[in-house]
C-alpha cells in the first residue's frame, strides 16, 4: 500500500499533501488531553503492523490496521497514521517522504469514512452481535477502500485503473479478512474492559 | 466503591493493552524473514549483457514486473518483464550511464544505476585487441601477451597454434565471471536491508516520545488556564 517515490505525478503529490494537511488539522482539533495516550499507542500499533506480513499468493502484503484506528480514533486517525507512516518511511524506507501526503490520505481517509459508516452502531448502543459485525466491516472496508484509493492515485498518473484496482484488491483480500477479525476482537475487548474509551469518542459532537 | 473498581478496570486495561502490544511485536519479529513491502532491483554487467534481479525485501522474487532501462538523461531505451526468478537480462544498448527502473504493482518502484565505467573496461580492451590484430596481420597471433613463448619454443607453439589474444581475453573474462558469480549473488543479497530491531524499537520510542511532548504542552496550556 505504500506508494514509492517517483511513481506519481507532482500534481497528485501536492493534492494528496494538501488534503492530508487538512485531515491532520481536523484530527488535531479533536485530540483532547486524555486522548493523547490512546492516539500514541494506536500510532505505535500502526507503525509495527506493517511488519506483520501475510504470505499468500505471489505478492506479499502486510497488515495496515487503518480500520482499527478509524473505529477507535475517528478523525484522530489522520495524525496517528501520519506519524506512523513518517517513521516507516524514515526507518524502513517503505513509501517515501514525497509520497507521504498521498499515502497518509490513502490510509486515513478510509479510516475516517468507515468510522462514519460503522461508528453509528456504537452510538446507537446496539448489542454485542451488531457491534462485532460493525467492527469487522470497519476493518474490512477500510483496507478495501485503501486499495481502491491506491489504484485511483495510480490511475490519475496514467496506469490502467481496473487492472491496478484488481491487483490491489485481490492482493488484500486475505488482509481484509484478518483485519476485520482483528478489529472486531480488539474493539470487543475494549468494549468489555474500557467502554468509555469508545463512548468518549462517539459521544463527541460530529 | 465505583471509583476503586474503575481504577481496577483501568489497571487491567493497561496491562492487557501492553500485553496485546507485545503480542503484535512478537508477531512482527516472528515474521522477520518474510518482511515485505519494499521492492529492490540489482543490476550487474557481464560482457555486453546487463543482468537484473528484482525482489521484495525478504528475498522473494518479483515476477512479471516491468523493468525500464533509461540512459543518464532519462530517455527510455528499452523495457522488459521479469521472469519467474525475478530476472531480466538485456544486451547493452548504449555504453553510457544507465538507470534500471523496476515498476511493480501497487505503486512500488526501485532503481539501480550502472555507471558508464562498468562498460568501458570491457569495450576498450576488445577495441585494443582488434586494433592490435589488424596491425600485426593475420599470421602472428599473440606476441607479448605470452612471454613463455620466447623462453620455451615448443610449448609456446602449441599454445600459439589455437589461441588468439581475443580468445584469451574472452576466456579470462568468462572465468572471472564464473568466479565472481557468488560474490555478485552475495552483493545482491546484502542490498536487501530489512528493518532491524533497533529501527523498530527506535520508531516506537519516537512515538512514545511524541506522546510525552504532546502531553507536556497540553498540560501546560491547561495549567495556564
Amino acid at each position: 500500500m505504500h506508494i514509492s517515490e517517483g511513481v506519481l505525478s507532482p500534481s497528485i503529490l501536492v493534492a494528496g499533501a494538501a488534503l492530508t494537511t487538512a485531515g491532520v488539522a481536523i484530527g488535531l482539533k479533536h485530540i483532547d488531553q486524555k486522548d493523547i495516550p490512546t492516539v500514541g499507542i494506536l500510532s505505535a500499533a500502526f507503525f509495527v503492523a506493517s511488519l506483520v506480513h501475510v504470505p499468500l499468493g505471489p505478492i506479499s502484503v502486510h497488515l495496515i490496521l487503518n480500520g482499527l484506528l478509524g473505529f477507535i480514533l475517528g478523525w484522530k486517525a489522520f495524525p496517528a497514521i501520519l506519524v506512523g507512516l513518517t517513521l516507516q518511511a524514515l526507518l524502513f524506507q517503505y513509501g517515501g517522504i514525497t509520497t507521504l501526503g498521498v499515502n497518509t490520505l490513502n490510509m486515513a481517509l478510509p479510516a475516517v469514512t468507515c468510522y462514519y459508516f460503522f461508528g453509528r452502531v456504537v452510538r446507537n448502543n446496539s448489542g454485542r452481535l451488531g457491534f462485532s459485525i460493525a467492527a469487522f466491516a470497519c476493518g474490512c472496508c477500510a483496507v478495501l477502500l485503501s486499495g481502491i484509493l491506491v489504484a485511483l492515485s495510480l490511475y490519475l498518473t496514467g496506469d490502467a485503473f481496473l487492472l491496478a484496482a484488481k491487483v490491489a484488491v485481490a492482493a488484500h483480500l486475505p488482509v481484509m479478512l484478518i483485519e476485520g477479525l482483528l478489529t472486531a476482537a480488539c474493539t470487543l475487548f475494549l468494549r468489555r474492559v474500557k467502554p468509555e474509551l469508545l463512548e468518549g469518542q462517539y459521544a463527541q459532537k460530529l | 466503591m465505583p471509583k476503586n473498581s474503575d481504577k481496577l478496570i483501568g489497571k487491567t486495561f493497561i496491562t492487557r493493552s501492553i500485553s496485546c502490544f507485545f503480542a503484535v511485536l512478537w508477531l512482527a519479529f516472528c515474521n522477520t524473514p518474510a518482511i515485505a513491502h519494499k521492492v529492490m532491483i540489482f543490476a550487474w554487467v557481464e560482457g555486453n549483457t546487463v543482468h537484473t534481479e528484482s525482489k521484495i525485501s525478504g528475498g522473494k522474487e518479483i515476477r512479471d514486473a516491468t523493468v525500464f532501462v533509461l540512459d543518464g538523461k532519462g530517455n527510455r531505451l528499452l523495457e522488459g518483464k521479469t521472469d519467474n526468478k525475478g530476472r531480466f537480462s538485456f544486451k547493452t544498448p548504449k555504453e553510457t550511464d544507465l538507470r534500471v527502473v523496476l515498476k511493480a504493482s501497487m505503486g512500488h518502484r526501485a532503481e539501480w544505476k550502472i555507471p558508464a565505467e562498468d562498460f568501458k573496461g570491457v569495450s576498450r580492451e576488445s577495441e585494443r585487441s582488434i586494433i592490435q590484430k589488424s596491425d600485426t596481420g593475420p599470421q602472428s597471433k599473440v606476441d607479448t601477451f605470452l612471454p613463455s613463448k620466447n623462453r620455451e619454443g615448443k610449448v609456446s607453439k602449441s599454445i600459439d597454434a589455437g589461441i588468439t589474444r581475443e580468445e584469451i581475453e574472452h576466456l579470462v573474462n568468462d572465468a572471472l565471471e564464473r568466479k565472481l558469480a557468488p560474490i555478485v549473488d552475495l552483493l545482491s543479497e546484502s542490498i536487501d536491508k530489512r528493518p532491524t530491531i533497533t529501527e523498530i524499537m527506535g520508531g516506537i520510542g519516537y512515538i512514545f516520545g511524541l506522546v510525552g511532548v504532546a502531553l507536556y504542552f497540553k498540560n501546560r496550556s491547561n495549567m495556564s488556564k
